[in-house]
Order: C-alpha cells, then sequence, then structure tokens
C-alpha cells in the first residue's frame, strides 16, 4: 500500500468531564472512498472537527503525504489540501454558482475579481470531475443534489485533495443519491480522497472502499466494503446484536379512528399542495405515507393538526374536528411527533420538565385548574426519562443539552403520554442513532397493539416498510398508490415515490 | 448526527440563563456581579472625565440616598417606573416589543384624571372607576397594535410608536379643549382636581403607627400598595399560570408554541391587552397619589425608561422591583450631585451603563450556563459530542 | 419662553447610552452649578447674608434659552449684590420639582426662584410649609400666597412688533410662525405674531406650525423638526418665519439661510447668541423677541435686597423693558420708526394685543 494521502494516529481528544476521542486510527488513500460510520456520539463530529484543522487533538498526529502537520485552523486544512462539506449548506441563494464558488477565494486581476479565470477553472473542475454545474445559474434555483455539487466544486476550487461530507445523502432522495455517488466515482477516478459520514449503511457500502467503525469514542475496525453487510457494520457500531423494524403481525381492527375525506391545502399562492385526498386510519393500524420530500407530506400533517388551513372533513373517532384549533384536536386524541423538533417539538432552551407541559397544558398531570402543575409535570416527566431511556443527569436540564436522540425519546414519549388515539409522526427516527432508533419502534409497535393508529412520514423507506400496515405514496399532493408492505423493497418503493411506478 | 442544538440556539438577550445543578446559584450571582463592576467602572470613567472624584460622588450618594426623605422619594418615584417596567416586560416574555407604553399611559391618565373629576362617587368605588378608565384606555390603545399585528402583519414596534405619536397628540387636543380647566394667571393647562373621595390614600398614617416621623411634606405613595399586588399577579400569572406557559413557549419558540396549539393570534393580542391594562396603571401613582390631576407638568417618559427597567430586572418581577427602585435612586441622586458641582446628567449615563453592562454580563454568563449544561449532561450520560 | 423638558435625555438612554460617556464632556462645560459665595472673592466685592436658591426647569442650567436667562440674572446678582446661590435642575422626566423647592426652602435659601410654570402646582404646596420664606416663580400668578411673588411676561407684545416687522419686510405677503411645544405659553407668542403681522399688512397670510405637542417636550430641541417645518413654509410662500422654539430655531435659521430667506428668533438677542457658534446665520435673523427673564430675575432680587415691597405680580411687557425687540444686525433700521410707533401705540393702550389666537 502506497503512502496515505491523510492518516490519523492515536487522536485522543477530551473535553472536561468526557473522552470524544481516544486512540483513534484512521488511514485513507488517494482515490479511496473511505466511510466512517458510528452511532450519534461515537465520536465522528469531533474526529472530522480535528482533521479539518476546527478542534486540536490532545494526543497523537496528524499526517498528510506522510509528513506530520499540525493545524491551527480550518484554513490550514484547507492549504494542506482538505476540505470539507456540511451537512448544512453554506451557500448564498441571491448568487450565482460562480459567485458562490469563488466567494472567499476570488481570483483576481488588478484588484478586480478575474471572472474569466474563475468560469473557466469551474468549467475545467466540472469537467473533469463529472459534476455538470452551470457556473451561471443562480443558487435558489438549484436543486438539492445540484447545491451539493456546487459545495464540492466549491471546496474542489480551493485545492482540495481530501474531501469531507458529512452525512451527504440526508437531504437527498434516491435519484440524487445516485448522482452523487456518479460524482463521487469521478472523483475517486481523478485521485482525490473522500471521506464519507453516514448513518446509511446500505449506501455506505454501496459507495466506500473502505468502512471505519466508531464506538464510544474509538476505533473497533477498519474493513474493507467488499463482502461486508449493513447488519454486520449496524452490530459493530452498537457492539450487539440488532432489532429490525419488522412488525409482520398485524393489529389492525375494524374501528376507524381517523377518518379524512376530500382534506385539501392551497399555497399561499393558491396552488393546491394536498390535492383531494381521502384515507382511513383504524385502530392498530400504521398507515405509511411514502414520498420525496416536498410532495405536500408537511402540508397533510399540519392540516390535520389544524395548523395549516385546509378544506374537507377530518373525523376523529366519532367526532368530526374539522374546524376544531390545533389545542383542541391534541387534547381530542392526536399525538404529534413533528419533523423537525427543534422547530416544533422542543422549546431548546427550556428544561425537559416543561418540555413535557409543551402540547399538555391543557391537561393532566400538566395542570391544575388555571395552574402549571410544576411537581406532577416533574414527577412524570421522570417517568418518560426512565420508560424511554433518555439519557439525562435530571428533568431540570435545559433540552439542548441532550443529544438528539435522547430529545426524540423525549418527544415521542411525551406525545405518547396522555393517552393518544392517534399519533402523526413525522420522521420519528430522523437523526437518531441506531440504538434509539430500535427503542422507538419498539414503542410504537406496543402502541400500536394497544390500538394506537399511526400516521407515519418517512423518508427511511425501511422503516416505512417494517413499520406500516398499509402503504401509500404521495406525489405532487396525491395519493397515487397504495403498496403492501409485505411485497415492497425500498428499490420498488423509491421508484413508486419518484412517479415512475405509478 | 451531533447535537446540533447549541448552534442552533438563540434564547436572545431577554431569557434567563438555564438553570443546572448547585453552580447555577454561582452563576445567579455572576452575572449582577459582572454587570456591576463593570457599571462601577464606566461610571468612574465619565465621571473622572467630567472631573469629579467617583469615590466622593458615590459616598455623596450613598450618605444622601440613605436618608429618610429620600427613600421615600426613591420609592415614590419607583413605583411607575415598576408598573412601567412589568408592562413593557409582559411583551417582552413572549418577544412582544411594546414601545407604546409611553402614549398608553399618558392617554389612560389624561382620561382617567378627567373621569375621575368629572364624577363624584363614594370613595371606594371613585378609586376604582379611575382605575378601570385607565386600565381600559391603556389596553384599548395598546390593544390596536395587537390587532394590526394579527390581522395586518404590522410590526408592533412601528405601529407603538406611531401610536405614540398619535396618543401625545390626541391628548394635547383633548386637554387643550375639551378637559381643561381655566386657571386664572396659569400657563398650565390641566384637568380639574379629582374631589378627595377620588384620591388614593398615602401610606402615612400606618408609617407613624410603626414608629417612623416623616420629614415634613413627604408622603409614602399609597399606589406602592398597587404596585405589590400587580407584581404578585404578574409572578403568579407569568410564573406559574398555564397562560404564562404559553408565553413563555411563544416567546422561547413561536412555531413550537402553534404546534402545541397556542394560538398566536389570540395570544397577540392578549399580551397587547395586558400590557396595555398595566401600562395605564404608570400615570395613575402621580394623578390619584400626587397632582390628582393631569396637566401639562405631567411627568412623561416613564415608557421609555420602562424599557430599561424591563432589560435590567431581566423580566422577573422581583428582579423589576430592584431595578425600578435603582433607576428612582440614579434619578434622586441627581438632586444631591449637583450640590457638589457633578453634572446632573450623570445620573443618566449611570442608568444607560447599567443596563448594558447586564445586557452584557447576563449574556456571557448565559454562555458559560449554556457550557455547563452540556458538560453535565455529557458527564452524566457518557455521551459524547 | 420654554418651560418644560425635552425628552432628550431620556431618549439617550435607550439610544445613545455609549455615546453618553463622551455627552457628559460636552455637558460638564456647561454646568458650572455651584454654592459661590461672593465671600472669598476679592476686597472690593460686596457681600451680602442673603442666599438665593434657584430651582430650573427641566434642560437646567447651559440650555442656552429660558433657564440660562434666568442664570444670566442670578449671575448678576451674585456680582452686585454679593448674594451666595445654590441652583438645583430636576431629573429629566421633571418628577423632582417639588422636592427640589423644598429642600431649597428647607436649607434655609430665601429668597426662593422657581423658573417655570410648571412649579406652580408644588409652590402652592411648598409655600404654605415654609411661610417665612419669600417665592419667586416666573411664568405663572396662580399662585396666590403672601409669600409668593409672580413675575410673568406679555410675550405677545414683542410677538406683536416682531410680528409686524415680518409683514414690513415680507415680499410676497405671506409670513410664517414655528412654535416649539403647543402650550398656552407659546400661543400667548402666536396670537401677538399675527396680530402685529395683520396691523402691518392687513391681509398678509400667516402660516403656523408646532412642533411637539405636550407632554412631549422635544419641540423646544428639535433643529431638526424645526427646519423641515420652515422648508415646508418657505416652499408655501413664507419669506419670514419666526422661531418661537427655543433650541429648535437654529434649524430654523438654517433653512433660512438654505432658502434664501429670513427668519426671526426668541428670548435672547439671537443674532448674538447664536451668531457667537455660528457666524454664517447672523444674516438671515431679521430681529428677536426678547424676553428678559434676566431682567426679572435680577430685579427681583435687587428688590429683595434693598428690602424694597415686591408686587404679588410683576408683569413685564414693552413698558418696562421686560419685553422688546432686538435691532442687532441693523436689518430693522429702516422700519424702527414704524415700530416704535407700534410700541408707543401698545404701551398707551391705543392697541390691545390679544393673547390667544
Amino acid at each position: 500500500m502506497s503512502t496515505p494521502v491523510v492518516e490519523l494516529a492515536g487522536i485522543t481528544k477530551r473535553f472536561p468531564g468526557v473522552v470524544a476521542n481516544r486512540d483513534v486510527d484512521l488511514s485513507v488513500q488517494a482515490g479511496e472512498v473511505h466511510a466512517v460510520v458510528g452511532e450519534n456520539g461515537a465520536g465522528k463530529s469531533t474526529l472530522m472537527k480535528i482533521l479539518y484543522g476546527m478542534q486540536r487533538p490532545d494526543e497523537g498526529v496528524i499526517r498528510v503525504d506522510g509528513a506530520e502537520v499540525a493545524f491551527k485552523s480550518a484554513s490550514d486544512a484547507i492549504d494542506a489540501g482538505i476540505g470539507m462539506v456540511h451537512q448544512h449548506f453554506m451557500l448564498a441563494d441571491n448568487l450565482t454558482v460562480l459567485e458562490n464558488v469563488v466567494l472567499g477565494a476570488e481570483p483576481r486581476r488588478g484588484g478586480r475579481l478575474d471572472t474569466r479565470t474563475a468560469r473557466a477553472r469551474i468549467l475545467e473542475l466540472s469537467e473533469r470531475y463529472g459534476l455538470g454545474v452551470d457556473p451561471d445559474a443562480l443558487v435558489e434555483e438549484l436543486g438539492v443534489g445540484d447545491r451539493q455539487r456546487v459545495e464540492i466544486l466549491k471546496v474542489l476550487f480551493r485545492g482540495a485533495r481530501v474531501l469531507i461530507l458529512d452525512e451527504p445523502t440526508a437531504v437527498l432522495v434516491p435519484q440524487e443519491v445516485d448522482e452523487l455517488f456518479a460524482s463521487l466515482a469521478g472523483l475517486r477516478a481523478e485521485g482525490v480522497a473522500v471521506v464519507f459520514i453516514s448513518h446509511k449503511l446500505d449506501e455506505v457500502l454501496r459507495v466506500a472502499d473502505a468502512v471505519t467503525v466508531l464506538r464510544a469514542g474509538t476505533t473497533v475496525t477498519t474493513v474493507p466494503a467488499q463482502g461486508t453487510t449493513p447488519r454486520a457494520l449496524a452490530e459493530l457500531m452498537v457492539g450487539s446484536e440488532l432489532p429490525t423494524p419488522e412488525t409482520r403481525e398485524s393489529t389492525v381492527t375494524d374501528v376507524v379512528q381517523l377518518d379524512v375525506q376530500h382534506l385539501s391545502v392551497r399555497s399561499p399562492e393558491g396552488r393546491p399542495v394536498v390535492d383531494d385526498v381521502s384515507f382511513r386510519i383504524r385502530r392498530g393500524e400504521v398507515l405509511g405515507i411514502a414520498g420525496v420530500e416536498g410532495n405536500g407530506q408537511v402540508e397533510l400533517v399540519e392540516a390535520l393538526l389544524g395548523l395549516r388551513a385546509s378544506t374537507g372533513t377530518v373525523r376523529l373517532g366519532d367526532q368530526d374536528v374539522s374546524g376544531w384549533s390545533t389545542r383542541a384536536r391534541r387534547e381530542g386524541g392526536i399525538g404529534y411527533v413533528p419533523e423537525d423538533r427543534h422547530r416544533q417539538g422542543l422549546l431548546l432552551s427550556a428544561s425537559l420538565w416543561e418540555n413535557r407541559v409543551l402540547g399538555h397544558q391543557g391537561r393532566r398531570p400538566a395542570r391544575r385548574g388555571p395552574w402549571i402543575d410544576r411537581r406532577a409535570a416533574r414527577a412524570d416527566t421522570a417517568r418518560i426519562v426512565e420508560e424511554y431511556g433518555v439519557k439525562t443527569p435530571g428533568v431540570s436540564v435545559p433540552a439542548f443539552a441532550l443529544s438528539g436522540g435522547n430529545q426524540q425519546k423525549l418527544v415521542v414519549g411525551r406525545e405518547m403520554s396522555g393517552a393518544p388515539t392517534l399519533l402523526v409522526a413525522s420522521h420519528p427516527t430522523r437523526g437518531v442513532d441506531v440504538g434509539a432508533q430500535a427503542q422507538l419502534w419498539d414503542h410504537l409497535r406496543t402502541a400500536r397493539a394497544q390500538g394506537l393508529a399511526v400516521l407515519l412520514v418517512s423518508a427511511d423507506l425501511e422503516e416505512l416498510i417494517g413499520l406500516s400496515d398499509t402503504l401509500v405514496v404521495m406525489l405532487r399532493g396525491r395519493f397515487v398508490a397504495t403498496l403492501d408492505p409485505a411485497g415492497t423493497t425500498p428499490e420498488s418503493l423509491g421508484s413508486a415515490m419518484t412517479g415512475a411506478a405509478a | 448526527m451531533s447535537t446540533a442544538a447549541p448552534e442552533r440556539l438563540d434564547p436572545g438577550p431577554l431569557r434567563r440563563a438555564p438553570r443546572v445543578d448547585g453552580r447555577a446559584l454561582l452563576l445567579a450571582v455572576a452575572a449582577p456581579l459582572l454587570a456591576a463592576v463593570v457599571a462601577l467602572a464606566v461610571s468612574s470613567i465619565a465621571l473622572v472625565v467630567s472631573g469629579s472624584d467617583p469615590f466622593t460622588v458615590y459616598e455623596t450618594m450613598l450618605a444622601e440616598g440613605s436618608d429618610l426623605r429620600s427613600v421615600l422619594i426613591t420609592v415614590n418615584n419607583g413605583v411607575p417606573l415598576y408598573l412601567a417596567g412589568l408592562a413593557v416586560s409582559i411583551g417582552f416574555r413572549m418577544g412582544l416589543f411594546n414601545i407604546g407604553v409611553e402614549g398608553q399611559y399618558q392617554l389612560a391618565a389624561l382620561l382617567a384624571a378627567a373621569a375621575g373629576a368629572a364624577v363624584e362617587l363614594p370613595a371606594v368605588l371613585h378609586v376604582l372607576l379611575i382605575v378601570l378608565v385607565a386600565v381600559s384606555v391603556g389596553a384599548a390603545w395598546a390593544g390596536v397594535a395587537g390587532v394590526l399585528k394579527t390581522t395586518r402583519g404590522v410590526s408592533e414596534v412601528i405601529s407603538t410608536i406611531m401610536l405614540n405619536v398619535i396618543a401625545a397628540g390626541l391628548a394635547a387636543y383633548l386637554l387643550a379643549t375639551y378637559l381643561q380647566e381655566r386657571v386664572e394667571g396659569s400657563n398650565n393647562q390641566a384637568t380639574p382636581e379629582i374631589a378627595p373621595s377620588g384620591r388614593f390614600p398615602t401610606l402615612d398614617a400606618p408609617l407613624e403607627a410603626l414608629g417612623v416621623t416623616l420629614p415634613q411634606g413627604t408622603s409614602l405613595n399609597g399606589f406602592v400598595l398597587v404596585a405589590v399586588l400587580v407584581g404578585v399577579l404578574y409572578w403568579l400569572l407569568v410564573g406559574r399560570s398555564r397562560f404564562g406557559f404559553d408565553l413563555k413557549a411563544t416567546g422561547l419558540s413561536p412555531s413550537a408554541a402553534v404546534a402545541s396549539g397556542v394560538d398566536a393570534k389570540r395570544m397577540t393580542v392578549t399580551v397587547m391587552l395586558l400590557s396595555g391594562g398595566v401600562a395605564g396603571l404608570v400615570g395613575l401613582a402621580q394623578v390619584l397619589g400626587d397632582t390628582y390631576d393631569y396637566g401639562l407638568e405631567f411627568t412623561s417618559g416613564l415608557g421609555l425608561t420602562g424599557i430599561g427597567v424591563a432589560l435590567l430586572g431581566r423580566n422577573s418581577p422581583v428582579g423589576i422591583a430592584f431595578a425600578a427602585l435603582l433607576f428612582a435612586f440614579l434619578e434622586r441622586s441627581s438632586a444631591t450631585l449637583q450640590r457638589i458641582d457633578v453634572p446632573t446628567e450623570i445620573y443618566v449615563i449611570m442608568q444607560g451603563t447599567i443596563v448594558l453592562s447586564v445586557v452584557v454580563a447576563y449574556e456571557v454568563v448565559r454562555r458559560v450556563g449554556v457550557a455547563q449544561a452540556e458538560r453535565a449532561v455529557r458527564a452524566a450520560t457518557g455521551d459524547r459530542a | 419662553m420654554r418651560a418644560l423638558p425635552s425628552r432628550r435625555s431620556r431618549l439617550r438612554l435607550v439610544t445613545g447610552l455609549a455615546v453618553g460617556a463622551l455627552a457628559l464632556a460636552g455637558c460638564g462645560g456647561d454646568d458650572s452649578t455651584s454654592s459661590d459665595s461672593a465671600d472669598g472673592g476679592g476686597s472690593a466685592a460686596p457681600t451680602s447674608d442673603v442666599r438665593v436658591g434657584l430651582a430650573y426647569d427641566v434642560g437646567g442650567r447651559g440650555d442656552r434659552s429660558f433657564n440660562d436667562a434666568a442664570a444670566a440674572g442670578l449671575d448678576q446678582a451674585v456680582e452686585e449684590f454679593g448674594v451666595e446661590k445654590l441652583e438645583l435642575s430636576p431629573n429629566a422626566s421633571g418628577s423632582d420639582r417639588g422636592d427640589n423647592l423644598r429642600s431649597l426652602a428647607e436649607d434655609g435659601f430665601d429668597p426662593v426662584i422657581a423658573v417655570g410654570f410648571a412649579y406652580a402646582e408644588t409652590l402652592a404646596e411648598v409655600a404654605t410649609d415654609f411661610p417665612e420664606t419669600t417665592f419667586f416663580i416666573v411664568d405663572d400668578s396662580s399662585v396666590e400666597a403672601p409669600n409668593v411673588k409672580s413675575l410673568v411676561f406679555a410675550e405677545e407684545q414683542g410677538s406683536f412688533l416682531v410680528g409686524a416687522a415680518a409683514a414690513l419686510k415680507s415680499e410676497s405677503g405671506n409670513v410664517g410662525f414655528i412654535g416649539g411645544v403647543q402650550t398656552p405659553l407659546l400661543e400667548k407668542f402666536e396670537a401677538g405674531f399675527a396680530a402685529g403681522a395683520e396691523q402691518a399688512k392687513p391681509g398678509i397670510t400667516v402660516q403656523t406650525a408646532y412642533l411637539s405637542q405636550p407632554p412631549d417636550f422635544s419641540g423646544f430641541n428639535d433643529p431638526a423638526g424645526g427646519s423641515e417645518s420652515a422648508n415646508g413654509m418657505y416652499d408655501n410662500g413664507a419669506d419670514v418665519v419666526y422661531a418661537a422654539a427655543g433650541g429648535s430655531g437654529v434649524g430654523v435659521f438654517q433653512s433660512a439661510l438654505a432658502k434664501d430667506k429670513l427668519a426671526i428668533g426668541v428670548d435672547s438677542d439671537q443674532y448674538e447668541s447664536v451668531g457667537a457658534s455660528n457666524p454664517e446665520l447672523q444674516p438671515v435673523i431679521l430681529t428677536s423677541m426678547l424676553k428678559r427673564v434676566d431682567v426679572a430675575v435680577f430685579d427681583s432680587l435687587e428688590k429683595f435686597v434693598n428690602g424694597e415691597t415686591i408686587e404679588a405680580v410683576t408683569t413685564f411687557d414693552l413698558s418696562n423693558d421686560g419685553i422688546t425687540y432686538a435691532t442687532s444686525g441693523g436689518f430693522v433700521d429702516d422700519i424702527s420708526a414704524q415700530l416704535e410707533d407700534l410700541k408707543q401705540q401698545i404701551i398707551d393702550g391705543e392697541i390691545t394685543v390679544p393673547s390667544t389666537p
């Protein structure tokens, strides 16, 4: 084997009270796609920050092309040829691709931006790596996949030979993932090394040459991608046998809990974003909604919660709740696990017990007359922490201090409180690590067995197939297909989502 | 994948630092202490620049300020500042900026004084009527901004500033035309005096019963009791009730509050009404307990000072009380300091410096608190960043 | 003419905290507040055991307007009679006017001078509590107590004369009045000005504007507002504008300079006082309506020191030169005969000047 383009050896990083990385080794060859996987909190983030110069290790060495280096900042890393594409894009919407790419690294001639050189360079890079980027397109008009390629180009423009991609597929639909992977193949062919961080083990195995598994802050092993399976990787990550979302034993009853007829939602411009949708969910049934993001799922969910104006009727049990306020609907038995827990599910700087009260202000145990029953709320929060295994030193810590998985457990635990009859769950395990995911699935299954009706929206196709009793595909505001999860594979579902099989 | 929370978190300067374990106490003490040190330092520099000896100045302030008359004056002047601070703070709680306390209290005080002078009623009823008029007018005036925000999306900052201008014009017009009583030889314009039945009793008698000898011509305004009552109600409503929870939730995250079932529009209107209602009380300490009328010399500017008081008091009823008393104390000091050749403007600089120091100090301490909370959770759970 | 607070200091609290420290350095120069005693002076300095307490209105000493006029009268008395003095200014909201007045009386100052009508209400009370102390109040005659002496002005008379001057100088037949704050006091200025203009040129157009409404007294310290308002009047055809607006007057003068028109000052001789720092404005200051608060304060103190009887109400008007108009710059020399004639008619009672518009 030749000299690795980047090598981390014996990296240890301590934060007060905690060791984030302990004796981590990572070695990446030129022209290699090297995946780094691990649960949330396994130390991936810290490791990447060290590699990208944002953190300095307490122990261990970083070598680039065999020579030891010490990065003081990200710009040192860029100078050494290491670039990072963040999960959240950092592009200015109202500028062109060219302007975004050169921002901060402007080629100049006589003090002025040398547009011609920049354009030539961008076209050349785009051509060489097969990125297909138009330098004059306005960023706000680009899709997610295109934006990501602009980000990659931005890093290459600065001379990167090592590219760190942080959860690059989290925001992409399957077809865009394919395009990304094609681009990565182009990079690999040109000798660029790619460090690829991901949760999605099947994707990792599709694209990576080697996989390094982190657990509890240290490297478990590095294995070649060939010959390993997602399941084997997941077990390495959690260090134990793995659960699956499979729930084949039906608990569906005959009692209709949610009956939606001719539901439509219009955008502010008057365009129908949910277009005359009708469906029923029975007690003990999970209805899964598959679809590429932006096809009306968000609007459908918000209409059901009364957060968005809609037409049509919504019946919950034997009551017509169409005209009800959000609070009345929630108190009438709808639990809600929002897609974005930071935006809709939590008060980040408030304590856990206050977050327990959120959405339950009008109900026991949080309420006593016109007052908030602080003692009861604390006690019930402690119960959720216990039952859902929320890792926290107490119920008074602010919610932001918890990891994403633990925040989500708290949200799900809260929404399962107060005996809901319908749970509307959007991406209930998004951004949650494997262990927590399994726990949340367990809770959903238990509640379903007890007669809970569940509307499940998810981008995790395995989750959808595994948990749902019925699957519908949503496209451009309509339900275009109903599938039996028993005979559905992620691949067939993926093509149904884009309308190919509709 | 990592806890993205800290980066996204922006609770703003108006919210309290989060509390974790025993260190919370240390943090709670650290912020005001830091603020005090910074404020003292800056004020001292200002004093030196203006040619005064800071130590003499502080000594004089303390010596004169602890005199019984000064204490009573400070408390009396602190009452309207306290009410103004509370009025502003109710809005702050949910991120609403009621800049209009100024106009609300002036219009309320004028109409309440005029109504009080126009009728003769038994003592308690008379006072209640005046208070009711003031609260209603203040609430209605603020409510306009609330309705404009919910129906037309007009920023309450803009609308309340505009409403201040309109209130000033309206009050001046009403006073000049319909509501004033002409007094020969006077260049003032004022409403007729309220009959004794409509005046708020002073607390002089109870104080004297306690053995306190009041300096001549100095009283303790009975409205102190009203201020205390409003403070307690504020604490119950904001700190303990479901409504208060909705208020806090809306302030911390409007989207999460709406998803939890809070009706944002209704909340906005309700909060503006409450804020305006309390604002309506601001001028009554003077109308009911001191001048018994509303004239050109009516104290203005309390609504704007109230913003500083609310910021300094950090939205807590006790904190606002301290802030109001501190501001009143500094104002009082301006009278004593000019006897030792200190420019009177110094107290304005001190007030400003204190507010600024407090805002900055709490932000610094908040950040320390955030980092501490995260460490505490990591240490307790073994989670890694 | 001005009597109540600008809210400048309060706004500064919210907006200009950082600037505050700098502003202080500037303020320091104006605040020579002290309990000067003439005893420490040279051997020729006169002495007196009279101790004068003076309570300014909001803005205090250094406002280059109303309060400063009172200060000038007091300083003159200190110089000529060797009286001792203590001056107090209220806080920005004016909430401690009464406390200041009371503490001066309590500390044994006699006489105590209250500058501004806003003191009337508290003075009634304080005067009762200190029957042995003599109180003077400027701009108010509503307090009826044996120990309260009122010093009031016939501002409408002076305004009448400058109104006539404006009309005589106007070529367009259109003049303007800008009041600082719309109070009864300022309406006296307006009424006199309009009557004088009408007298000199019947049928003349008089535009009127006020910069703020009470209790917002920012109109006395809003040069930008004054300038804006004056621009409007000049654009509407006025060629002389009377700025009865304290510190806002500078804005009116600047507007007049920019538009090549004329303006009239108020209270003090603004050709001199404004011209001292802004000589470029002198050519546009036609005249100023002089309200001699300094004379009133000094005369009253003189009588007090000499033990003369003091009337319950002393009115300062054209007849005793407590009210007059300025001739600096010589712009009104050509019409002085007409003005003097009008002045005499007023003194003789042939013309009665209205005091409400």
